[in-house]
């Protein structure tokens, strides 16, 4: 009902505000008369907006019938088959943007809440406070600039000067010193150990001129995998349950010894039903290590096995692709210039080839999925952090160290829970958010989404495609909105089954 | 289920032990304003951003001239929006022009602002003139979103939470709608129509669009100062609803508010630079950040000072606005109370050693 | 006798870190506990006694600082490495603490708490611990225990949950219990039924109590020995025998003295004979008062068919437990909420549908001092205004003349002239509570409604309020509807008691003919549950109560 009252009174706004004849009525060319007539005719412009509305009402109604019509644009196409063509474009920006940015967020977030008061949740917040008044647009082109044009040009003569490094590896032991706190001797042990490690990456980047090739290789591969193991095991179920982290180490060479099988797999036949078998096997796998390894207790030692087993995957999958970047760069539509600042993919890409198609429309998507993620970190960072300092002072979490628990358990189990209660709602709610800044972001790089459609609309005075992008986005705010209410619902128990 | 007997304790309160009656000394003989003020000013941060926020504005306002109704006041800056002196073209890089003539370089004898500190657009016009009117526009319609957004929001809200049933459940609804129209689409439309009108109605209707937030915050307000007891025993001392309103729960509810308030306007600044941006917001001939912003956006790599300055003016605004409402937020808030950190520990131990 | 004992605390310190100083908050406390023994720590709000039972386990916040030695078993818990802390909680030293609905975490099963705490200290299959919870539930008596397991906090009324939350700290069979305020936030039976609960498992498990409290009537119920808390220093010490009849320090008389004992009064004569009746200051004739439908919750009938008349000059108490619906009638009372049948009468004139002119002259007649001190008064007026509103808004004085006014009103409930001008939060809940009578007396009322007034209160302070109420009384000469869930209180205080159940008026009568020859079922459960401050007669009782269940 309320979509209705919405868009009769968009339809209305729009229709009155503007003349969408005005140009040509302008215009003293010939052919303008004729535009007059015939747009007039298909565009029903001889009648009064709000009848207007319901001829239009009755197409979009069609839908329960099958037949949808929701009008034709100015250029005379369907506005289904441009709504049709936009709407992936749009989600998939916007969805990539919303799921790394919750991840970080949350991370930071409860990170900076654990810490509380420290020079990191200081940090923090105030990266917040100027995530937040950053204009998207401008955080858009900044980005354009230096991360696409200056990188690309880098790119054609790779050098790293040192004082980069230095500076790059001065910020990151800072960053990791400050996250893992304590005294000064910690301090200053964590600080050399994260600018050491750096700054011989980054010395090494340069020396292989790693860039150029890019792969993590199996041994890196290994080194990292087992990594995982120990930080997922860390996690999951802390480092003293025996059987967890033997199931997780167990998973990591797994996923090493499946290196070379998987680089034959994924140069013979690739597709994406391949890939989703091959994470079947993960979760198989893993469920199987659990009965192995344990009697008992095996949700844990399943749920540990298979995560680090998915994130070991994720990085066989990535240095598949990364060796792909060569040959992608060599291409002539690429050219040498890698980081695109237009479009979703480079149409003069003709390919078959799985593994550069995907790379393609990855690099396409860096960039603005970066400037959406800097936009929406700030909000999730500071909800997570007040959500979680909330919940943390609730008596449940001192009946929970009453009772024993360590503080591990009692983070991620009690107060894990109960701060993503109310996040969850959130999360919808952002991501419909998000796709205003959406809108901006295509027209900074040139991605043919829904917002440009919008902004196409509104310029050219096109009532129908305006409607249907209207429509489209009004269906999402309250589905969105729908679907939050029902999370919660689902979440808390005191809403689900009442008194 | 009612909970009587002993007053519950939070956690919190039952932590710090005799710990309540000790912060109270901190505050005896105050009024709430007063308590808040002072909390306010111990936020560091938040002060300095008011200070910069304050000057900001005394520096965007004044430096053009302005019309106040007949009277016009002289700006203090030398070149206006109009004037199209000549465009520069020595000395500066890679053969373009304009360039600004601020430097920082001590040695050099350019140093010092020199006549175009921030350079020139295509044509010529100065650009610390076209920064300075943006940065007004900007300001201006921040400050009446946030009036016109603040107003309806408090008043919706506080009537929703207030009478409750029927008349809560209509302007929930109403609510509803305008939060589901999507903003940016609504937001465009109105202001392509409007933006030829001039920015105030721009304002006036981005205003429109945004008290839905505030109005939720107020009614919540609303509904739990309701039931608190001090409302009875006024509605039994004989206290009209309009009296109980604004003496009883207003005076309460005023901190959430104004927190709010910087936020919308926080909010608005970046809006109508966006939407600016996209065409839809403040047009030519009018000046706007986002519309410098667009209009340059091409010429980064060559000239990049057309870019960097309204840039720079839009985030500061922002920021400091998010920290004032910041500040304001924990100076209502007494909840927050410091927790000592690994260096005010050793501090303390100190303190004690050398007073044994 | 160190040795042996469960808990030994000695010389113990805790301090809080506030704003660059440190302010004791537990001064060299000593204690020593033996198994099967129960100790009590009593002390009014600020005593130091919560900080120190969290203080043993280091379960206070990150300001705090402790000193001394809490040895548990013969282990030092006092900055012990956390994991030996993780070993002791939950396993040796078990908490229960004071509103289970907040200490239970809403958003799992009470069955999950407690199987989380024996899969932590033991190494449990889930079927053998899930075994094991359920033996637990049943144990605690919590009724339908296979359902019950499954159940949320929330699904479960007050007493259940606090019994849940006895069965999770009784899980791993701990040598130390300690309970904090437990049975605070029940009703009176109810409370008598956790405490019977604790004794019986005490018994049964030998385990040691340590149990934190400021109701003097559980401590006689439950104590072996007693520890007097006041400001963090150990006033006193001794026996439940000692302390109750021989207490040496002045403060633990005066805490003594200012606990209200069920029956200790003596005669009282009502301000009136039965023959020649005035006419009722307030009356309640059939009235049912409903609280309609919200949302999906139906309408739900709080007072039924209630009856009740009040005599100028009286007190007449009202008592009941939670959901008794004695709050309501008091707000009914005095015009706050609607009736739906039935008359109310105050000073005559009928005000079930009276309009809001009507209403407002009529409650002129009557004053209500609230339960919450801290909600009873709004923040941002000085306290003179808030006292002298009613007198503003009546018309009847202004500006020089209500500030005299106002002036006089402070002098009557004896608070300084000078706190015309101070805020709410510069005074205490005593304080507080005092200009509420003020602001409730101002227009000198036929009918004063104290709902619950002393409920949030210490006991000292309380006793001192219901000096001051009652010398007003006699003084003012105005009739009182005191609610109250305390019949120790309306005991003192009273002329007549009503008692209610689930929205129906279930006894009325003569403050002596209720307290001491009660005809009902439930006044009789009710006056039995409520526990005296003095032992021996607390034992006497108790068996009574116990022999009328059976």
């Amino acid at each position: 009902m309320i979509l209705f009252g919405s868009s009769f009174l968009v339809y209305n706004l729009a229709a009155y505000a503007s003349d969408p004849l005005a140009e040509l009525r302008l215009s003293t060319d010939d052919g303008a008369r004729q535009q007059i007539i015939s747009l007039t005719r298909s565009l029903n412009l001889d009648t009064p907006p709000p009848i207007r509305y319901f001829l239009w009402l009755k197409g979009v109604l069609g839908i329960f019938v099958g037949k949808l019509n929701l009008g034709v644009t100015r250029e005379g196409f369907t506005v289904q088959e441009e709504l049709a063509y936009a709407i992936p474009v749009t989600v998939r920006l916007v969805l990539a943007a919303t799921v790394t940015a919750v991840l970080f967020g949350l991370a930071l977030g409860i990170i900076s809440a654990l810490r509380q008061y420290s020079r990191f949740d200081y940090g923090m917040t105030f990266l917040a406070f100027l995530l937040y008044s950053l204009p998207i647009f401008w955080v858009a082109v900044l980005l354009k600039e230096f991360m696409a044009i200056q990188f690309n040009n880098f790119l054609s003569e790779p050098n790293i000067p040192i004082r980069w490094m230095i500076i790059f590896s001065i910020f990151t032991g800072v960053f990791w010193s400050s996250l893992f706190g304590g005294e000064r001797k910690r301090f200053w042990r964590v600080f050399g150990g994260a600018f050491a490690t750096s700054f011989v990456i980054l010395w090494a980047i340069d020396l292989t001129d790693w860039y150029l090739t890019p792969g993590l290789g199996p041994i890196l591969i290994a080194f990292l995998s087992v990594g995982i193991a120990f930080g997922v095991t860390a996690i999951s179920t802390g480092l003293s349950n025996a059987a967890a982290k033997k199931a997780a180490l167990t998973m990591a060479g797994l996923a090493v010894a499946w290196y070379y099988p998987a680089q034959w797999i994924f140069n013979n036949f690739v597709s994406y039903f391949t890939i989703f078998i091959l994470i079947s096997m993960i979760v198989l796998t893993g469920l199987g290590l659990s009965r192995v390894y344990s009697k008992i207790d095996r949700r844990p030692i399943a749920r540990t096995a298979i995560i680090t087993g998915i994130l070991s995957g994720f990085l066989i999958l990535a240095d598949r692709i990364m060796q792909s970047w060569d040959d992608y760069r060599a291409t002539d539509a690429v050219n040498g210039r890698p980081v695109p600042t237009y479009g979703q993919r480079k149409d003069q890409l003709v390919t078959e080839d799985f593994w550069l198609n995907n790379l393609d429309i990855i690099m396409h998507l860096i960039l603005p999925t970066l400037a959406l993620i800097l936009i929406s970190l700030a909000g999730w960072i500071r909800f997570t952090r007040g959500a979680l300092l909330e919940v943390l002072n609730q008596d449940y979490i001192r009946t929970a160290r009453a009772k024993g628990l360590n503080e591990r358990v009692v983070v991620t189990r009690h107060a894990f829970r109960n701060m993503m209660l109310p996040l969850s709602s959130l999360f919808v709610g952002e991501f419909v958010g998000l796709i205003g800044g959406a809108v901006i972001t295509e027209r900074v790089f040139g991605w043919q989404g829904m917002g440009t459609l919008g902004i196409k609309a509104i310029n050219s005075y096109d009532l129908n495609l305006l409607m249907g992008v209207n429509l489209l986005l009004s269906i999402l705010v309250i589905s969105g909105n729908l679907i939050a209410d029902l999370v919660y619902s689902a979440l808390d128990p005191r809403i689900r089954l009442g008194k | 289920m009612k909970l009587f007997g002993r007053k519950e304790k939070t956690t919190g309160e039952i932590l710090a032990g005799g710990e309540n009656a000790i912060a109270n000394k901190e505050v005896e003989g105050l009024s709430q304003g007063q308590i808040v003020r002072r909390r306010f000013f111990h936020h560091r941060a938040a002060v300095i951003a008011l200070v910069s926020f304050a000057s900001i504005i005394l520096f965007v306002m004044t430096s053009l001239d302005s019309k106040v109704g007949p009277i016009r006041i002289p700006g203090w800056w030398q070149w206006t929006v109009e004037d199209i002196p000549e465009l520069r073209y020595e000395d500066c890089p890679g053969g373009t022009t304009g360039c600004p003539t601020i430097s920082i370089d001590p040695t050099s004898d350019a140093f010092g602002l020199g006549t175009h500190p921030f350079g020139q657009d295509d044509i010529g016009r100065d650009y610390f003139a076209l920064v300075m009117n943006g940065a007004r526009r900007s300001l201006m319609i921040m400050f009446v979103i946030g009036a016109v957004s603040g107003f309806i929001g408090v008043v919706v809200g506080s009537i929703s939470g207030f009478y409750g049933k029927k008349v809560d459940a209509v302007l929930m609804r109403l609510v509803d709608f305008i939060q589901t129209v999507p903003t940016i689409i609504i937001a465009a439309v109105i202001g392509k129509a409007a933006g030829k009108v001039g920015p105030l109605y721009l304002a006036l209707f981005l205003g429109i669009l945004g008290w839905t937030g505030l109005a939720r915050l107020v009614r919540a307000q609303f509904l739990s100062l309701r039931e608190m007891e001090f409302v009875d025993a006024a509605r039994v001392a004989g206290a009209s609803n309009l009296r109980i309103t604004f003496k009883h729960i207003l005076p309460n509810a005023v901190g959430q508010i104004i927190v709010v308030i910087t936020l919308i306007m926080a909010g608005a600044i970046l809006t109508e630079t966006a939407l600016s941006y996209l065409g839809f917001g403040v047009v030519a001939p009018d000046v706007s950040l986002g519309l410098l912003i667009s209009q340059y956006e091409s010429s980064f790599t060559t000239r990049p000072w057309l870019f960097w300055w309204p840039g720079f003016f839009i985030i500061s605004i922002a920021l400091c606005v998010n920290f004032i409402g910041d500040g304001l937020r924990d100076a209502f808030d007494p909840r927050q109370r410091r927790r000592i950190t690994k260096k005010d520990r050793e501090q303390a131990k100190l303190q004690v050693k050398a007073g044994e | 006798m160190t040795e042996k004992n469960v808990l030994q605390i000695s010389n113990f310190n805790v301090d809080f870190w506030v704003d660059g100083v440190w302010y004791p908050a537990v001064i060299d406390m000593n204690l020593g506990l033996a198994a099967g023994k129960v100790t009590a720590i009593v002390g009014e709000s600020g005593s130091g006694k919560s900080t120190t039972a969290l203080g043993l386990m280091s379960l206070l916040a990150s300001n705090a600082r402790m000193a001394g030695s809490v040895v548990v078993k013969g282990e030092e818990m006092l900055n012990a490495k956390s994991a030996v802390l993780g070993q002791f909680r939950g396993k040796e030293v078990a908490y229960i603490f004071q509103e289970p609905m907040t200490a239970l975490n809403p958003l799992f099963t009470i069955g999950y708490q407690i199987v989380e705490t024996l899969r932590n200290h033991f190494d449990m299959g889930p079927k053998e611990a899930h075994a094991r919870a359920l033996e637990l539930i049943t144990m605690v008596d919590i009724p339908d225990p296979e359902l019950s397991i499954n159940k949320y906090p929330h699904q479960l009324s007050g007493g259940q949950r606090q019994r849940a939350m006895i069965a999770q700290a009784l899980a791993c069979d701990p040598a130390l219990l300690v309970a904090d305020e437990p049975t605070t936030a029940l009703d009176v039976t109810v409370q008598a039924e956790i405490l019977d609960l604790m004794r019986g498992l005490k018994d049964k498990l030998n385990s040691a109590i340590l149990l934190i409290t400021h109701d003097m009537g559980v401590v006689a119920d439950m104590a072996d020995e007693i520890l007097v808390m006041k400001d963090g220093i150990t006033v006193e010490k001794g026996t439940a025998d000692q302390i109750f009849n021989k207490p040496q320090h002045p403060y633990t008389q005066q805490l003594l003295g200012s606990v209200p004992k069920l029956g200790s009064t003596k005669k009282r004569a009502l301000p009136y004979t039965e023959d020649a009746k005035p006419d009722p200051v307030l009356k309640l004739s059939n009235v049912t008062i409903e609280y309609p439908k919200r949302g999906r919750q139906p309408a739900f009938t709080a007072v039924k068919n209630f009856n009740l008349e009040i005599y100028p000059g009286e007190i007449v108490g009202l008592v009941g437990e939670s959901g008794s619906g004695k709050t309501t009638v008091g707000r009914a009372a005095i015009g706050l909420l609607p009736i739906k049948e039935g008359s109310l009468e105050i000073v005559g004139k009928d005000i079930s549908h009276a309009t809001q002119k009507e209403l407002f002259t009529i409650r002129r007649h009557t004053g209500i001092v609230f339960q919450d001190p801290a909600s009873s008064l709004n923040p941002r007026l000085p306290i003179g205004e808030s006292i002298g509103e009613p007198l503003f808004l009546a018309g009847l004085a202004k500006g020089a003349e209500l500030a005299q006014k106002v002036e006089e009103l402070l002098d009557q409930v004896e608070l300084p002239r000078s706190y015309r001008n101070r805020y709410p939060h510069e005074l205490s809940g005593g304080q507080r509570q005092r200009v509420g009578i003020a602001r409730a007396l101002a227009l000198t009322p036929d009918l004063l409604i104290a709902d619950e007034p002393t409920s949030a209160l210490d006991v000292s302070v309380q006793a001192r309020f219901l000096d001051l109420l009652q010398e007003l009384q006699v003084k003012l000469n105005f009739a009182c509807l005191f609610i109250s869930h305390d019949l120790a209180v309306v005991d003192i205080l009273c002329h007549r008691i009503a008692v209610m159940q689930n929205g129906l008026l279930v006894e009325v009568g003569d403050r002596d003919q209720i307290l001491k020859k009660p005809k009902d079922d439930y006044t009789k459960r009710l006056i039995s549950a409520v526990p005296v401050p003095d032992p021996a007669e607390q034992r006497i009782r108790r068996e009574a109560r116990l022999a009328l269940k059976k």
